[in-house]
């Protein structure tokens, strides 16, 4: 297939400016899509070329289907990288390219397909003799079918709205004295909640590890593994901070591990970046959850350990070259971190803030990543997801790593609206996270928004820089010199003392 | 220059002044010297205090009488009243309870859910309004409680940052 020249990226923030990125080094033609607010924004600024889509609702612009591949044929655009999110795991997408003779660069419509189904991925899974949670195949009928899965599977397991979702019509057994009373109720609740009584089992993992695979597959049907990633600090679902290699795991886990992952993608033909998701027990036991079939969020991390540029090997696979090591990927060196920072306050619920970035200084230094999507200046549209940064740091090994991290959350400086810089300090230097000792129950376990509570020291300097502050603006009104605070507070109606010191 | 200075819900009696170009202020019988510079983009100083280096940036909340002093990402909500100011809204009994309370949309969003009408009583802390913006569900809650003597807006509305939502006013006023 001939060179790929021009490249449209399908999406927005920091995730576009990370393959434009790429683009550039390799001397591709980026061109960027944007909705009316993000006219200003960071990928528009850095893209070679750049055409308007619409208003800011995703639905109006990003997620407008006709609008997007019509600019992409108008703009002469030969692939499209759909990033993580939006398009990127749509089979309509990545057919209607076909159609249009554009390259989608990601898996083939039709593993997107059969993988985007819950049922039919876990039965691949099945096929590909990898475990999935044990539990009833089907909904169950009946007290004595739950008894008999209770005796096959054992305490604690979980009865599953097959409705429900999100946390909701679930509940925990933890003996055969539990079990007639849970199974009315949760299928009284599923029936209320969701107008459908029907319920499943499952084995219930008190503190499950995120883990995940990274694969890259290639047209002449090589697929390989890129190590794991541990995923398991989250916030209601959403990942918060990403390792690799995961704490947990020994060489012998990690291969059979690694072996699992290709295992399923090899079932479904799998070509492009993708990501195996699983779900990890105490004893290690891994059971799989699903598969992205896109790049990751948190696919730095595992770039930094193993000096490979994952857009790069995408590009390759769909020009139709092998991947750029055949078939041995170069072994992992180090660890690395990323953090996730994000436009929310910790101290409020992690309730999400909008704003304008009124400063912002980058951390640099060695084994320092950041992917922004922001700049000074930059107001924070309230169209899209809050992520205004990924901080990835490497060393040489996890310590080195999390003291890096450390370091780097220190000198990193957003000012304007709330973020979560000061949680992820916190939380690298939690104990039980300095000792590997993760499960995606880690902040309900650890974090209280007191955990942020200032010291002293910082009290002391809150009170003097309030007060210096309150002087300075003063002077400035006493002496006409700039006025460029604090005019409209209600203090000046009672400020009638001037310049007093 | 005297100002009263609340954080933490700690009120003292703040002496400030100015020694060979550096920052003296007194509180609480304790005393602190620093060196500072206002940098160039915006109220952020840097401080020497004692040869530690600090960067406290100091804004000024939207509607409300509060500052925001960010120390090394810790972000305190710092209150300055003047002693005339204090006086008087010792003799109004102005404090913000007495006052009653207005809640205001922390962002633009959407109004999701109204969760209390005309003539409710609010505890402190107790949500009142559900507003989603970029993609999430967020909980409004009263700080201060009392009793909801009006609802500004409808569910479904959309809010600017800063609204104001609903107002509240002290029980038994």
């Amino acid at each position: 297939m001939a060179r790929l020249q021009r490249v449209l990226i399908a999406n927005r923030g920091e995730i576009a400016c990370r393959v434009i990125r790429t683009l550039r080094e390799q001397g591709r033609t980026s061109i960027a899509l944007f909705s009316e607010p993000d006219r200003v924004a960071l990928h528009v600024l850095m893209a070679d070329e750049a055409y308007g889509i619409g208003a800011g609702p995703s639905r109006e612009s990003y997620l407008n289907l006709e609008r997007v591949l019509e600019t992409a044929r108008q703009v002469g655009a030969e692939a499209i990288h759909p990033g993580y999110g939006f398009f990127s795991e749509n089979e309509a997408f990545a057919t209607a390219c076909a159609e249009a003779g554009i390259e989608f660069i990601g898996p083939r419509p039709a593993t997107i397909a059969a993988l985007g189904d819950k049922l039919a991925a876990r039965a691949a899974a099945l096929r590909a003799g990898v475990p999935v949670v044990p539990g009833s195949p089907g909904p169950v009928d009946s007290l004595e079918d739950v008894r008999r899965f209770a005796a096959e599977i054992g305490y604690p397991l979980m009865l599953k709205a097959a409705a429900g979702g999100g946390g909701k019509g679930m509940r925990v057994i933890r003996s055969d004295a539990e079990l007639e009373a849970s199974w009315s109720m949760t299928r009284g609740e599923a029936k209320a909640a969701f107008g459908d009584d029907r319920v499943f089992v499952e084995r219930f993992i008190e503190r499950p590890r995120h883990v995940e695979a990274q694969v890259l597959g290639d047209t002449t049907g090589r697929v390989v593994f890129l190590g794991e990633r541990e995923c398991s600090v989250q916030r209601r679902h959403q990942k918060l901070l990403e390792e690799t290699p995961s704490p947990a795991f020994d060489a012998a886990t990690r291969q059979a591990f690694g072996e699992a992952a290709v295992r399923i993608c090899r079932e479904t033909g799998y070509t492009s970046a993708g990501t195996v998701e699983f779900i990890v027990d105490e004893q290690n036991r891994f059971y799989f959850l699903e598969v992205n079939t896109r790049l990751q969020v948190e696919h730095p991390v595992t770039e930094m350990v193993t000096g490979l540029d994952l857009v790069a090997e995408q590009l390759r696979v769909a020009e139709g070259l092998p991947l750029s090591f055949g078939d041995t990927p170069p072994a992992p060196r180090g660890w690395s971190m990323e953090a996730r920072i994000i436009a929310e306050d910790p101290l409020r619920n992690f309730m999400p803030s909008v704003g304008r970035i009124d400063r912002v200084r980058f951390p640099q230094g060695p084994g320092v990543r950041n992917d922004a999507g922001i700049y000074r200046g930059y107001e924070v549209p309230v169209h899209y997801d809050s992520l205004l940064s990924k901080l990835v740091v490497w060393g040489q090994d996890r310590e080195q790593a999390r003291m890096r991290l450390v370091r780097a959350l220190d000198e990193f400086v957003i000012e304007g609206l709330r973020h979560n810089i000061a949680f992820h300090g916190w939380l690298a230097m939690h104990p039980a996270f300095a000792k590997g000792d993760l499960s995606t129950r880690f902040l309900e376990d650890h974090f209280t928004p007191a955990s942020l509570r200032p010291g002293p020291e910082a009290s002391s300097i809150g009170l003097l820089a309030a007060a210096l502050h309150e002087h300075q603006v003063r002077q400035r009104i006493a002496t006409g010199t700039s006025s460029d605070a604090g005019e409209a507070r209600s203090t000046w109606k009672w400020g009638a003392e001037r310049g007093g010191s | 220059m005297r100002v009263w200075v609340t954080l933490g819900g700690h009120e003292a009696e703040v002496h400030v002044r100015m020694v060979g170009g550096h920052v003296v202020v007194e509180a609480d019988g304790r005393t602190i010297e620093a060196d500072f510079v206002r940098l160039p983009d915006g109220e952020v100083y840097s401080l020497l205090i004692g040869g530690r280096s600090h960067t406290v940036r100091v804004s000024e909340e939207a509607g409300d009488q509060q500052l925001m002093v960010e120390v090394r990402g810790h972000l305190l909500p710092v209150e300055v009243r003047h002693p005339l100011e204090r006086m008087l809204q010792a003799q109004a009994g102005a404090s913000h309870k007495a006052r009653g309370e207005t809640v205001h949309a922390p962002m633009p969003g959407i109004v999701v859910r109204l969760r209390v009408q005309v003539g409710d009583v609010v505890q402190p802390g107790q949500p009142v309004i559900d507003i989603e913006a970029m993609k999430m569900q967020n909980e409004l809650a009263a700080q201060h409680g009392g009793v909801v003597r009006e609802v500004l807006v409808a569910e479904r509305a959309a809010v600017a940052a800063g609204q104001p939502l609903l107002k509240l006013e002290p029980e038994g006023a």
